[in-house]
């Protein structure tokens, strides 16, 4: 692939941060660390508190304690419109497309902060990403499959060559042969490329095969982290999928 | 045929009125019912400065800023607080109600309860297409279509429209793309609030003679051609407020003219009854 | 001095006819939830009926004239219970739009419309109500025996008025304060929970708007021959703002606030206007009062959204003295580790009144390839499963996957785009939500459902199915009729309430608990609504572990029982310690089905799900 797709990947950290609605804490104690060229994923049963963890480093919720770094660059509930403009593109799980505008238009929206004459440029390398949107440019985003919306959804974020790449479960109710492919050859890619690719799965065995270091998330709390292949044979670490203890939930985001 | 030269009028009017409410419908999910009071007191503006001896087409020019303006206070000052508040809908359309009440009546007990009307020439009539219309209507119409054209072309391309439809559909992925949404909300205030007050101002012209509460049944002519259309869909707006223009100046050239506003309210009680989301719109999944 | 006397009658029969029509508005607005934006309709209905009735033949009086139908000569008080008739029927219509669930500021339009509508027809339709100028020489009462010029007289009608008007109040505060009231309440801060209850909407929004409206029209009825005339200009739509604006001055759900703001808003306002000096132009007095009563609603809205007599918080558990505990910061941080009380100790065969344990494990509750789509957008597809009488059934899928939506169709919250749901043999696929809630499948929702202004003890004891006092009537009978009933009832729900735990909070509203202490709320409330089939949405979500183990305890003890429950639950520990079977659903789909182990086994189901 010849066209730049990000920028050079910047380090994302979070330390010791806790976050939730309306000043009630969802996560606390978080330590994670993303660094360019790596896919570092996050799991856990659902309801650990994955998805308001990533929402709290975008600016979407907020952040009640600890602090959020790109970089050198400090973002702690920084709106969510200034972390896209740092080079943090996130894709939510739901929600991910604009449904009632074109692709074309999506893509452009995607490339809100750039300058006009560049947009034409991006949409063509994230075409060249994803051909099979190429088809379907005037068509409604709320009209496309599952795998058309969410590969839309990453355009959308790559439209500004993000250095950051949070990525919300993009594989959830899509068809499994698909969601092999997103995260095999799309996901992975992207850090291959050098970006910071930080990703929720629920699918827990897909993530570890693709990801460089994996944080398991349990009752909002960070419960084990590793290497992917040492996870695998840890016992805790079935154990929190499965049942027992530790695995406790929050209430849904 | 005169009665499709007077539908032709009201509906160009209607639609600008409706485009304008059904924006501020979009970005803000209010039912601005103060909309109507907004639109005459920018029509008492542009006549204040037709009286001071300034064309009538260029006093428009004031009207236009006053709805601009008084749109962009109400919601920066009133609505945005009060839905921070996360209250029930029904709340603040009641706000709005009241708001209604303040801006009609304000107005009234200043300029009192007297009828007026601008100084302009209703201009030569012509025939066209077998319709009798004034050089006024004309480009009343003229104006209307040309500012629907000027819509249709910012809503579809240009960077500021397809941010104010992005940040419509979904607010929070906008902020997610960079846009600030508080700020393109603000701007769709000020352009829906022109709009309000460019269509107040027309509507009185049109109108001949008018006076501080002649708007306030307004709001319910816009009701019907937004929910015929489909709530907070500009093109729907259109659609609807042409329908119901055309609809209402037809009819009364065959029922009773003190009528002709019945069908607005069928088709509004209809629609409410049947598809609230509209002719074209479908079922929002929850 | 006579003519203060004349003064001080003529504001009684103002301030009873208003006072009347606020309490109306409020028993709809403040207590049913319905704005009814067009109320002010169902006043004049009224004024128009009594006018009509007590009047002599339009041809034959007054030369003639003025034009309007009926004009029957009928003695008091028959226009009078006419024009209670007449604002009564008029609801009628409009149940089709606040019958519906349409958004509730739609609806309000809807009525808003049809207010300014009708003003318009009556105005302009000459022959049926004299039009624009309106009726006028309406008889006053027995005016052939009586002057009704004079003071006894006017004080007598005052009186009249006032007695009628303390009528209502009892009768607003007896609905108001019965079962039914309760479930108009809990209608009014969450349709669509209580519809799941069982709670028919429609019925209980007809009813609110018939008695409404009939407490509207006589109001009309007491005013019009009063004053002698009526015409469109006096019920403008904006007539209804004023109401309003009375309600929420005093206290919407308060009837007393609703009196209060009666004799501040229009009363007042009236009254005070009376004694300005003419000043300016002829139009800025009532100009300016308008403006004011704007600006209240705003202002009021803004800094005192309740009013100046807020609804009264209903204290069922008899601790009359004592306050309850405000939910506190604190509890919110110990919400994972709330203690449940001891649930064993609960007699659940006799507090939910289950029948002998039949658990010979029959098909109670399936489907047929039941499929929902929106839009072009199919979320299940082509379901077809069979619920197991006394089995605990668990539901799991990846997110997206369908549960909820499979799970709200067997309870009727959404309709189904095609396939066919059956119940003990029946199909039911067409039935609503509340008939099957009667019938026995009740359901709990994802996302909080409390409602939030009614206390705890209130949101259980509202479940309970079969109350007598949960039928307008019903209502209507009294205490007498209801009381000792309803005292059991609490008894009961009180019961569940200690074994759950959370007694100190019975008093509590609702909407001020911690989201752990809202989930056990809710599962309470299903189980008192005396379900034969429980479906339970993510019950266990923001509960902590060992309490969710609890619960899960007593749901199996109430499947032995012969209770039916399914259970949509992401955790996967509970689905292991008591779920069986599991149905495993995927992308709409039915991925696959039995014990947690068997599913372990398979590969699609691991593939799909599970860590693999």
């Amino acid at each position: 692939m010849s066209v730049e797709l990000s920028k050079k990947g910047q380090v994302l950290t979070a330390t010791g941060l806790a976050a939730g609605y309306d000043g009630r804490a969802i996560v606390s104690d978080i330590d994670i660390e993303a660094t360019p060229g790596k896919v570092i994923s996050i799991v856990g049963p659902n309801g650990s508190g994955k998805s308001t963890l990533l929402k709290s480093l975008v600016g979407v919720v907020r952040v009640l304690d600890g602090t959020v770094k790109v970089g050198d660059t400090v973002i702690t509930n920084t709106p969510s419109e200034e972390v896209a403009k740092i080079g943090v593109g996130y894709v939510p799980q739901i929600d991910d497309v604009f449904p009632p505008l074109s692709v074309k238009e999506n893509l452009e929206i995607g490339g809100y902060l750039l300058a006009r004459h560049e947009i034409r440029g991006r949409i063509d390398a994230v075409l060249e990403f994803f051909p099979k949107l190429k088809a379907m440019m005037s068509r409604k985003a709320g009209k496309l499959s599952g795998g058309e919306r969410k590969m839309l959804a990453m355009g959308r974020v790559l439209m500004l060559s993000p250095s950051v790449l949070v990525l919300d479960e993009p594989t959830a109710n899509l068809a499994p042969i698909v969601a092999t492919q997103l995260l095999e050859e799309y996901i992975r890619g992207f850090a291959d490329f050098g970006s910071t690719v930080l990703l929720v799965e629920q699918r827990a065995k897909a993530a570890l095969r693709i990801s460089d270091w994996t944080y398991v998330l349990g009752g909002g709390r960070v419960v084990l982290d590793g290497a992917p292949d040492d996870l695998a044979q840890n016992p805790i670490f079935i154990e929190s999928f499965l049942g027992g203890g530790a695995a406790t939930h929050a209430p849904k985001d | 045929m005169s009665s499709l030269g007077f539908g032709l009028i009201s509906a160009a009017v209607l639609a600008i009125a409706t485009v304008g409410f059904t924006m501020q419908f979009a970005v803000t999910n209010v039912l601005n019912l103060a909309y109507g009071s907004i639109m005459i007191n920018s029509a008492f503006v542009s006549y204040y400065v037709n009286q001071h001896g300034v064309t009538a087409w260029v006093a428009l020019v004031g009207g236009v800023l006053t709805g601009a303006i008084a749109s962009w206070l109400l919601n920066r000052f009133v609505y945005t607080p009060f839905q921070r508040r996360n209250l029930a809908p029904i709340t603040v359309v009641i706000v709005s109600l009241g708001i209604d009440l303040m801006g009609t009546f304000g107005l009234q007990a200043i300029v009192g309860g007297g009828f007026v009307s601008f100084t302009q020439n209703q201009g030569s009539e012509y025939h066209f297409a077998g319709l009798l219309l004034s050089s006024l209507q004309l480009i009343i119409i003229g104006i209307c279509a040309a500012v629907l054209v000027g819509v249709h072309g910012l809503l579809k391309y240009t960077r500021l429209g397809k941010a104010m439809r992005a940040t419509s559909a979904n607010r929070s992925l906008a902020r997610n793309s960079g846009i600030k949404t508080n700020y393109i909300i603000s701007t769709t205030w000020l352009i829906s609030g022109a709009l309000c007050g460019l269509a107040g101002t027309v509507f009185a012209m049109n109108a001949g003679v008018f006076e501080a509460t002649s708007a306030q049944l307004y709001i319910v002519l816009l009701l019907a051609a937004m929910f015929l259309g489909g709530p907070g869909e500009p093109y729907g707006a259109m659609f609807g407020a042409i329908t119901i223009g055309v609809a209402t100046e037809v009819s009364a050239a065959y029922i009773n003219p003190d009528y002709k506003d019945v069908i607005a309210f069928v088709v509004l009680i209809a629609m409410l009854m049947f598809r609230p989301f509209g002719i074209f719109g479908s079922e929002k999944t929850n | 001095m006579s003519s203060y006397g004349y003064y001080i009658a003529i504001i009684l029969v103002y301030a009873s006819v208003d006072a009347m029509a606020c309490m109306g508005l409020n028993l709809e607005f403040g207590v049913a939830g319905i704005s009814n934006f067009g109320y002010i309709i169902f006043q004049s209905a009224g004024a128009y009926a009594a006018a009509i009735l007590s009047m002599p033949n339009a041809a034959s009086s007054n030369g003639g004239f003025q034009k309007y139908v009926l004009g029957w000569h009928l003695p008091w008080p028959f226009p009078w219970i006419g024009a209670a008739i007449a604002g009564g029927l008029l609801a009628l219509p409009f149940v089709f739009i606040v019958g519906k669930r349409l958004r509730g500021d739609f609806a309000a339009v809807g009525l808003l419309v049809s207010a300014v509508l009708l003003n318009v027809l009556v105005k302009n339709y000459v022959p049926f109500l004299n039009g624009d100028a309106g009726i006028s020489l309406v008889p006053a009462p027995f005016q052939s025996h009586f002057n009704p010029q004079s003071l006894s007289y006017q004080f007598a009608y005052g009186a009249v008025a006032i007695i009628l008007t303390i009528g209502v109040y009892f009768l607003v505060q007896r609905v108001t304060e019965s079962p039914y009231g309760r479930s108009l309440r809990a209608m009014r801060d969450n349709d669509i929970v209580a519809d799941s209850l069982g709670k028919d909407l429609r019925k209980q929004r007809t009813s609110i708007l018939i008695l409404g409206g009939m407490i509207a029209g006589l109001s009309g009825a007491i005013l019009v021959e009063f004053i002698t005339l009526w015409a469109p200009g006096a019920w403008g739509y904006a007539e209804t703002i004023v109401l309003f604006a009375a309600i929420i001055i005093g206290g919407a759900g308060n009837h007393k606030g609703a009196i209060l703001g009666a004799i501040l808003v229009p009363v007042g306002f009236e009254e005070i206007t009376r004694y300005l000096p003419p000043l300016g132009n002829p139009e800025l007095v009532p100009a300016l009062e308008w403006v004011s009563i704007g600006l209240l609603i705003v202002l009021f809205l803004w800094f005192r959204p309740d009013g100046i007599l807020p609804e009264r918080r209903r204290i069922l558990s008899g601790n009359k003295n004592a306050p309850p505990p405000a939910p506190s910061a604190a509890d919110d941080e110990s919400d994972a580790l709330i203690k449940i009380g001891d649930l064993q100790k609960l007699n659940f065969r006799e507090l939910l009144r289950l029948g002998e344990p039949v658990n010979d494990h029959r098909v109670i509750l399936s489907t047929n390839a039941l499929t929902k789509t929106f839009n072009t957008v199919t979320v299940v597809s082509d379901v077809t499963i069979a619920i197991h009488q006394g089995k605990l059934t668990g539901m799991i899928g990846p997110n997206g996957a369908g549960k909820s939506t499979t799970l709200a169709m067997l309870a009727g919250t959404l309709p189904s785009t095609s396939g066919q749901i059956f119940y003990e043999g029946k199909d039911i696929t067409s039935m609503s939500s509340d008939k099957r809630a009667l019938a026995g499948i009740v359901r709990t929702f994802q996302l909080a459902s409390e409602f939030k202004k009614l206390t705890v003890l209130e949101n259980l004891v509202c479940a309970i199915p079969n109350q007598s006092g949960d039928t307008f009537f019903g209502s209507l009978r009294g205490k007498r009729y209801w009381g000792a009933e309803d005292r059991d009832n609490i008894e009961r729900a009180k019961e569940v309430l200690e074994g759950f735990g959370l007694s100190q909070y019975a008093d509590a509203y609702a909407g001020g608990l911690s989201g752990g202490q809202r989930r056990l709320v809710e599962i309470m409330r299903a189980l008192l609504a005396e379900p034969k089939v429980l479906l339970l949405d993510e019950p266990m979500a923001g509960v902590h572990p060992n309490l969710a183990h609890k619960i899960g305890d007593q749901l199996t003890k109430l499947c032995e029982g012969g209770m039916t429950i399914v259970m949509v639950e992401h955790e996967l520990s509970i689905m292991d310690a008591f779920c069986d079977p599991v149905i495993v659903l995927a992308e709409g789909r039915v991925l696959a089905q039995g014990t947690m182990s068997e599913l372990r086994q398979k590969e699609e189901v691991v593939e799909a799900y599970l860590v693999g």
